[in-house]
């Protein structure tokens, strides 16, 4: 691919650093805030693009699994519902990032429901309780670390790198 | 697991409707202008348009708008500096025009920002209100105009914060601020609401749990509007935040995003010129403020690794001066459901208020909107943390 998508990441970094900024004045302090933030997702993009695809069929495998942990221990109401999401979601094919995003809305909505028992009317197993801390547990670290490079978590230095969370 | 509570004063959990009204109307508006973006943000002429024309209709003669300077910071409202010159004040004014977009990260009412402000500003520095238009039926959409406050909200030296004045360093400062933050803090909570006739706030009652349902209501309202994608850890703590609501036993006024990013003060005296941004203030629990201060994201460490409140003071001098400043005493086990709350809270703005209105195109800057929405997840580690504390 020429030219790359990190070749292009970084021409226009250096086309909104050196060309852009200098050109905004002292008054213009949202437009060249924004040009930083601008920056900032770029170089965090240039970072994350190549393993996109990856991340995000990650985190629908991680979802996947949270609902087999749940299967066994949800309401008998609830049970082939979650059966049969489960079985849909298998059946996505996961280099396709649109499905697989749409796919996590699928099963994902079934899941909020149990959590939510129909407005507390159905009991939440204290199974469930520790399967979904377990998975969020798990994803929050992922998302931090894909998101470490913003700089606004407070424990960003006991993260790995996405390249070491992904080879992990 | 959920703990039982049964007062007279309760309310169901589960019961949605149960919200302060305002706070259903913002919601409801919120969702009835969505899909009339997207949003642009506002030229300088037509800011002095609107400008214009509102305080026209004020009654305001040979008015003149000069000067219109967009301004940034913030993550929520569209400001712009400007000076009013007019008939009865033909030297003019600095001004702050501070309007809602169509969305923002967080939907609030400019009508009770400036009815709060307006008072308080008897009680502390804050920025004086001039005008508010809660609903836009003069300016187009709602505003609050504010008088020009001077000073910074971090030292413009050898400080380092981020977007919207998180995880700022204080420095030096240190000693000249933290007892004007804690005297804020406990000013706004000794503060007598009952008297003051609010025309745009509602109170919930003491000695139950409706202060805190209420704001479960609020926030849950907001993601369940918002939706981007099911995130089951933000479910979960919304049933924790039902099943454990806790009684507040004497309704306060709660700022509610009272943090030292919100402090304007002076330089080189550290004297505080200026609390910001009430949009969020409410009456409710102290805990809910208490908490907010305490995250560790308005937080900062210290040279010496101890992480201090708010870039501050360490959480137990925190406790010790608020409570002796305030009168209140600091209850752990309610303090830790707000700090679940605003876990909740945070995590409901960043991954389904910022996301959403990031996605109609509704904001004047989505690419703030987008940065803060990336933080969403640590707001979901926390709340992990915090529920398994239990």
């Amino acid at each position: 691919m020429l030219p790359s998508i990190d070749l292009r990441i970084s021409n226009i970094i250096k086309a909104l650093e050196q060309v852009v900024l200098p050109a905004l004045t002292g008054r213009e302090r949202l437009a060249r805030d924004q040009v930083n933030l601008c920056i900032g997702h770029l170089r965090m993009i240039a970072q994350q693009w190549r393993w996109a695809a990856a991340f995000e069929a990650g985190s629908f495998q991680a979802m996947i699994a949270l609902a087999e942990e749940m299967q066994p221990v949800v309401d008998p109401g609830y049970a082939e519902e979650l059966a049969q999401a489960i079985a849909s979601a298998k059946a996505v094919e996961g280099r396709d990032l649109a499905e697989v995003e749409h796919a996590i809305v699928a099963l994902g909505g079934l899941i909020d429901r149990i959590i939510l028992g129909e407005d507390g009317k159905v009991a939440l197993a204290p199974a469930v309780w520790e399967a979904v801390l377990d998975y969020g547990e798990k994803q929050a670290l992922r998302e931090r670390t894909w998101f470490a490079a913003t700089g606004l978590d407070p424990d960003r230095q006991e993260l790995p790198s996405i390249a070491g969370m992904m080879a992990g | 697991m959920p703990m039982t509570l049964a007062s007279r004063e309760d309310v169901d959990v589960w019961d949605r409707s149960e919200m302060e009204p305002r706070i259903r109307h913002i919601l409801e508006r919120t969702v009835r202008l969505r899909d009339t973006g997207p949003y642009r943000p506002k030229s300088d002429a037509e800011v002095m348009a609107m400008l214009t024309g509102f305080f026209a209709a004020k009654g305001l003669e040979e008015i003149a708008i000069s000067d219109v300077e967009r301004m940034s910071g913030g993550a929520s409202k569209e400001q712009f500096a400007f000076t009013l010159n007019h008939r009865e004040d033909p030297q003019g004014e600095r001004l702050v025009l501070r309007m809602d977009p169509l969305e923002a990260i967080a939907q609030t009412c400019r009508g009770r920002e400036g009815e709060i402000q307006a008072i308080m500003g008897n009680h502390m520095p804050v920025a004086p209100v001039r005008w508010f238009d809660a609903d836009g039926d003069l300016l187009g959409q709602p505003a609050v105009i504010l008088g020009f406050v001077r000073g910074v909200t971090q030292p413009s030296e050898g400080g380092s914060g981020g977007v919207s004045g998180m995880g700022g360093r204080l420095g030096s400062l240190i000693d000249r601020l933290a007892p004007q933050y804690i005297d804020a803090l406990a000013t706004t909570h000794r503060f007598d609401w009952s008297r003051a006739r609010l025309r745009f706030f509602d109170a919930p009652r003491g000695g139950g749990n409706q202060a805190a349902i209420w704001q479960v209501n609020w926030w849950s309202q907001v993601w369940w509007d918002c939706l981007v994608e099911p995130v089951p850890v933000v479910a979960l703590a919304e049933r924790w935040l039902r099943e454990n609501a806790p009684v507040c036993d004497r309704p306060m006024l709660v700022h509610g995003d009272l943090r030292m990013g919100n402090f304007m003060f002076e330089e080189p005296s550290g004297k505080f010129t200026a609390v910001l941004d009430w949009e969020l203030a409410h009456i409710g629990d102290f805990h809910e403020d208490i908490a907010w201060t305490m995250q560790k994201l308005f937080g900062a460490w210290g040279d010496d690794g101890v992480f201090l409140v708010s870039g501050l003071l360490p959480r137990d001098d925190f406790v010790t001066q608020y409570e002796a400043a305030s009168g209140n005493r600091i209850d752990p086990v309610r303090l830790h459901y707000y700090e679940v709350l605003n876990a909740y809270k945070c995590a409901v703005m960043d991954l389904g208020q910022a996301m959403r209105a990031s996605i109609a195109s509704n904001n004047h800057q989505e690419v703030v909107l987008t940065w803060l929405g990336s933080a969403g997840a640590v707001f979901l580690s926390h709340i992990v943390q915090l529920i398994r504390k239990g």
